[in-house]
């Protein structure tokens, strides 16, 4: 009998399962968003029967052979604490609700597995530090066996930042930071400035707005007076200075009806504050020393900043998962349980493949082919050729969802999930945005380039496996991509190889040989408000209901007649 | 749990930063003080249990400081989870 390892996120957003095998690795991950279709599928269980049992059939776990311990994200539970809610940035009833979700997500932890005929009594979850669950999976894709590791989120079990340090794939805490004090929290508040909606997951759009604004330095002062950093840790300033200061920011705020330009300069003063705040915890990492840094938490989604790491601070290489969130901790839980279980306190190392989640079901696509002839072109592709075929496609302008392999774990649609097109011509932002995604025309897209190039076509060049940065493109390049380059000359890239995304950079060198252009443009896979696409059905619909011209689910291309 | 269970050094820390936060002298922080009557608001009761892993190098959890409500009480938990180390 082996014992297998249930990883569940447990905050109450972002819920996700993650499944660790006996040898300690992850065979499958997924966000129940996915599943669920539903954005953020707040307060939803994260061991989801349904979602669970389709995990599970996409192991090797035999029943009856095998059994499962549960582990959790939390070493706590908030709302047991009873202690007060800080509401000087956020909303105390935000925070109440989360911490509801947040117990009772704690409590229900692995209840499935009784449903499921796969446990007798209900289990009893190992709980894990949240933080240490976030360093973890960080460090499991960190292709590195000594470094310092930062977890800088929305909040944690007593803060919102811990260091760790990594050395021989064994974490150390150096320290954390206790109450009140979040960068994360910082950036909801700013996003809900700016007339947008944190619990949407709105923070992407002030980080692509703040393109359009130049920084006001005075803003930007009283932005950073509103968090002390000693010596790494953080803490928020005191009620007062908060309220004056959220004052004096909101003349540079917007209401949600307003134009989003008129909050450019707020977003560019909250991302520079952002920026120089961040700078002061990484300082005091920094004098640990080590020359790798593992960046992981919720405000390691912040590309912009993340790209200018590594050479202006004393770190000569960042890595930063592809699931640094809430969801990604699924995978922390799990292998902190495997740790545990098999009695080792060394990380395992994974394959740093993101590409943990569900495949396209066989059934869905039966159904798929049997819809020929009745109002769409079905075409059976052999797989040799399905990537000169998707490159031949962008190459006439169309615009391609692709379905292919396992789905990514964590944000970033990186090639499996994705929405493909040509960005040499200005237009093709504003053709998706509009006509595809549904979304604001002002927000950008991402290129794909092959990491042997970086390097020709950006500045701070680096590998960035899983787009987890955003780099500045070398002027002369621009020009040749715009549908690509941000307002600021910046582009959030994804370097492929083969190996790391072998179908993928097979697409750019073929699109390369047709246009002389190494850079494809990649977009995940789903429409504005919704998750990434999951199901066959799912994909045709975004395909019926969008100026889409084609999909590709494995091998087989679905096309809109001419 | 009583006084002889508290090292020294534990005793002068946690008063000295009870103290800070509720503006009473240390010596008017008696061994059976009730850290709530003190005026210790839960905040800063989070933000102790972070100096007092920051200066002895131990681990706490969230909770203990609310576990343990009375001066001598947590004094005596910060000393046996230092003697544990």
């Amino acid at each position: 009998m082996s014992v297998w390892i249930l990883g569940l996120a447990t905050s109450g957003h972002d819920p996700a399962l993650a499944i660790a095998n006996p040898a300690g690795e992850i065979v499958f991950a997924e966000a129940t968003e996915r599943f669920l279709q539903d954005k953020r599928a707040w307060g939803i269980a994260p061991d989801h029967i349904g979602h669970l049992a389709e995990a599970l059939a996409e192991t090797d776990f035999v029943p009856g052979r095998d059994t499962i311990a549960v582990a959790t994200s939390w070493a706590s539970a908030k709302a047991e604490l009873k202690r007060g809610v800080h509401d000087a940035m956020l909303p105390a009833p935000d925070t109440i609700w989360m911490q509801g979700m947040q117990l009772q997500l704690q409590e229900s932890a692995g209840a499935s597995l009784l449903r499921l005929g796969l446990a007798s009594e209900r289990p009893s979850p190992m709980r894990f530090d949240h933080h240490l669950t976030h360093a973890v999976t960080a460090c499991y894709f960190a292709p590195t066996d000594t470094a310092a590791c930062l977890v800088i989120d929305g909040e944690g079990d007593v803060g919102a930042s811990s260091s760790f340090t990594m050395k021989d794939r064994e974490l150390t805490r150096e320290w954390r930071s206790w109450g009140p004090g979040s960068l994360g929290t910082f950036y909801g508040w700013l996003t809900q400035m700016c007339g947008f909606d944190w619990r949407l997951g709105e923070e992407w759009k002030v980080m692509g707005l703040a393109a359009y604004g130049s920084p006001n330095p005075e803003l930007v002062e009283n932005l950073k007076q509103m968090l002390i950093v000693d010596r790494g840790r953080l803490r928020f300033a005191a009620d007062d200075v908060l309220l004056e200061i959220r004052k004096k920011a909101q003349e540079f705020g917007r209401r949600p009806d307003e134009p989003v330009e008129k909050a450019a300069v707020l977003a560019a003063s909250g991302q520079a504050a952002y920026a120089a705040l961040a700078d002061l915890v990484l300082g005091e990492v920094a004098s640990q020393g080590h020359s790798d840094l593992v960046l992981s938490g919720g405000c390691a989604l912040n590309s912009s900043y993340n790209g200018t790491i590594a050479g202006r601070l004393p770190f000569e290489r960042v890595f930063v998962p592809p699931c640094p969130a809430d969801d990604g901790n699924a995978i922390g839980a799990a292998l902190l349980g495997w740790m545990k279980v098999y009695e080792t306190p060394r990380i395992p190392v994974g394959n740093l493949s993101p590409f943990l989640g569900s495949r396209a079901k066989p059934k869905g696509l039966d159904r798929l082919r049997k819809s020929a002839g009745r109002g769409l072109v079905v075409c059976e592709l052999d797989d040799g050729d399905s990537a000169q075929v998707a490159a031949e496609f962008l190459a006439q302008g169309k615009i391609l969802g692709v379905m292919r392999g396992r789905a990514e774990f964590g944000p970033r649609a990186l090639g499996n999930r994705s929405i493909l097109a040509d960005p040499r011509s200005a237009d093709m932002k504003d053709r998706i945005n509009a006509l595809v995604k549904g979304r604001e025309s002002y927000r950008p897209f991402a290129p794909v380039v092959p990491h042997a190039k970086v390097a020709e076509w950006f500045g701070h060049a680096q590998p960035v496996p899983y787009m987890s940065m955003t780099l500045p493109w070398r002027e002369e390049a621009a020009s040749t991509v715009p549908a690509v380059v941000h307002e600021d000359c910046t582009g959030r890239v994804q370097t492929v190889t083969s190996e790391n995304a072998p179908w993928l950079n097979a697409v750019v060198e073929a699109f390369e040989g047709m246009t002389g252009v190494p850079i494809v443009l990649n977009t995940s896979f789903n429409i504005m408000g919704k998750p990434i696409v999951h199901s066959v059905e799912d994909a045709i619909a975004v395909l019926m209901t969008s100026g889409l011209d084609g999909v590709l689910i494995e091998n087989t291309l679905v096309t809109k007649p001419d | 749990m009583n006084a002889h269970s508290i090292t020294p050094e534990v005793q002068s820390f946690l008063k000295e930063r009870l103290s800070f936060y509720t503006k009473m002298d240390q010596d008017k922080i008696a061994q059976d003080a009730d850290l709530i009557s003190l005026g210790l608001q839960s905040i800063d009761a989070v933000l102790i249990s972070g100096e007092i892993e920051d200066h002895f190098k131990i681990e706490l959890d969230p909770s203990t400081v609310f576990e343990h409500d009375t001066f001598e009480s947590f004094a005596a938990e910060i000393t046996r989870r230092l003697n544990a180390k």
